[in-house]
């Protein structure tokens, strides 16, 4: 069994760009600070093939402001979960599926795109989850500036205000 | 309902409203005669926005929109939560507290186990074994309505411990519950591998092989009837758990056969950690005082629910609401081996295969607080049921001649 440690040592001497940026949180918990999409790439395929990450159990969607986060949490067989993060700009949300190496993140990831309007390229055709058919485009519930108070359920229409309009109950 | 495409092949709409268990999924079933070769399953009908509404709620009240994420394992998830929020907070659970929870999390293991046995029956036909399995799932119901007030939504936990303790007559009755539950079990047990009606019927049904469990990252009971010794109170344990021997049950078959005797034997092995617990309940307080501003950080807490490992993501900014929380319940890690279990299986296999993860669904939920304008009144479960018999009477239904399980019952 390879501790926490050892598995952040080794993942820092293989990819000398996790230098600061790979810690144990606790024990059990290995945490990566954002990573750029090859690299944390790299990290993923890695603790996949070579260091008994078997399992993906999540992605974590996050909004970070002109960003958008994915954390992929990953875990080997002694219960190790591994939180590997990337993160794409909200102007080009295009990160790619790690489907081929997981299959079992095929939903979670279908959700990274209707939640939070990344493009997850690779990522196999199946339906959509988990909003109904009709939900107006580019709306994405899970993102920090979308409203619930501004969506009508009846007409599926999302209608944020206008200009300085203001809508009471608007503040989330 | 079906049409046929030019390769002879049928495709058969199934759902949303399905055979298996009363909540909405799609399954689009290719067949090949009877023989299943492509399914395509469409869930998501019944998404509730829960985790953007915790953002816009506080923690105390984030517990509570979090135990509705299921109402047949909702302590798993209040645990998950409340550990989350404990470790950003620094807090420590006292002991006590840790093994009520416990306590709570093996009853409702209990009571999902026997609730899935039945509708397992119920899926295959054999309606007699379903009557059986849900009379004795009453009992362990009973239990959970007189330790926490409620049958399901149990509003034990609270971050910081729990909210209610256990008296010497609810552990009394417990124990009661624990011996007269066993030997159903261990009948079940038998049943399931010596009636035909189960063991022949369900081998061989819904194949998921250790190497496909863990490609698919199948959890829980699917996992370990394929042999995985996967058990997050073994692996991660988790509020009393470290104090208490638990085995993870496995079993070699990797069919449903092999869920339902993993799931049987696993209801024993409840029954020893509830003994446990009642033998070794610490004296002393069930909660230390939490914060309502939670310091900034992250955490992935997690839980092993009956379906399996049950995992809560939140992310604090310092405030008194949460920046992000994700849960990722058991059943969502599971829908992927379905797939795989469907295709190559037949069309008369397909309600049970997809029973046999025991996918979440929703049960009525009650409530013991009666809050009208100032005056709120706690309710213990007599006054509830006749509550209950009272409400009915307004309504034009008497219910009052039915007789109610008595102490005695067990």
């Amino acid at each position: 069994m390879q501790t926490e440690k050892e598995i952040v040592e080794e993942l820092c001497s293989k990819f000398g760009f996790l230098k600061d940026k790979i810690y144990v949180k606790r024990q059990k918990r290995i945490f990566t600070e954002f990573l750029a999409k090859e690299e944390f790439e790299q990290v993923l395929h890695y603790a996949h093939d070579k260091l008994g990450f078997y399992r993906a159990s999540h992605v974590v969607g996050t909004d970070e402001g002109n960003d958008l986060g994915f954390i992929y949490l990953l875990s080997n067989g002694d219960g190790i979960i591994l939180a590997l993060k990337e993160k794409a700009p909200k102007s080009d949300p295009v990160i790619n599926s790690m489907t081929d190496v997981y299959p079992s993140l095929e939903q979670h990831e279908r959700e990274l795109v209707d939640l939070f309007g990344a493009v997850v390229e690779g990522l196999p055709e199946g339906p959509s989850y988990p909003l109904p058919d009709g939900w107006p485009k580019g709306s994405y519930p899970m993102r920090k500036d979308w409203n619930p108070n501004y969506f009508d359920r009846n007409t599926m229409t999302y209608n944020p205000p206008t200009g300085d309009e203001k809508k009471e109950g608007g503040s989330n | 309902m079906s049409k046929k495409n030019k390769n002879n092949r049928i495709v058969l709409p199934i759902g949303p409203q399905h055979p298996s268990l009363k909540e909405p999924a799609s399954f689009k079933i290719t067949l090949e005669g009877e023989k299943v070769v492509n399914a395509v399953i469409g869930v998501g009908y019944n998404h509730r926005g829960l985790e953007k509404a915790c953002e816009s709620r506080n923690y105390i009240q984030d517990l509570y929109l979090i135990e509705r994420v299921c109402g047949i394992c909702s302590h798993t998830h209040s645990t998950a939560y409340c550990q989350g929020i404990e470790e950003l907070a620094g807090l420590t659970v006292p002991r006590r507290a840790a093994y009520i929870r416990v306590i709570v999390a093996e009853l409702e293991r209990l009571h999902s186990h026997l609730l899935w046995l039945g509708v397992a029956a119920h899926e295959i036909g054999f309606d007699t074994l379903f009557m059986y399995t849900w009379r004795d799932r009453e009992k362990v119901l009973d239990i959970l309505a007189e330790v926490c007030g409620n049958r399901v939504n149990y509003g034990i936990n609270t971050i910081g411990g729990v909210r209610r303790d256990i008296d010497e007559m609810m552990l009394q009755d417990i124990s009661k519950m624990a011996d007269a539950l066993e030997d159903q079990i261990k009948y079940y047990l038998d049943l399931a591998l010596t009636e035909t009606t189960l063991s022949v019927r369900l081998a061989g049904v819904g194949k998921l092989s250790r190497e496909d469990a863990l490609r698919f990252g199948v959890v829980g009971p699917v996992a370990r009837s394929a042999g995985i010794a996967d058990d997050v109170r073994v692996t991660e344990p988790y509020a009393a758990y470290g104090e208490v021997s638990v085995k993870p049950v496995t079993d070699t078959r990797a069919d449903v056969l092999g869920r339902t005797v993993v799931r049987i034997k696993e209801m024993l092995e409840s029954l020893n950690i509830i003994r446990f617990c009642i033998k070794n309940l610490p004296d002393g307080d069930i909660a230390v005082k939490a914060p309502l501003r939670i310091p900034a950080g992250e955490v992935i807490s997690r839980t092993e629910a009956p379906r399996g490992e049950n995992i809560h993501f939140i992310r604090s900014n310092g405030t008194d609401r949460p920046e992000r929380v994700r849960v990722r319940a058991p059943s969502e890690a599971n829908w992927r081996g379905v797939k795989h279990m469907l295709e190559g299986g037949y069309l008369a296999d397909v309600p049970i295969t997809i029973a046999a993860i025991d996918p979440c669904y929703s049960c009525t939920d009650r409530a013991i607080v009666i809050d009208s304008g100032s005056r709120t009144e706690v309710m213990d479960w007599q006054s509830l049921r006749q509550y209950s018999i009272d409400w009915y009477k307004k309504q034009g239904i008497d219910v009052s001649s039915v007789k109610l399980p008595t102490r005695e019952y067990y």
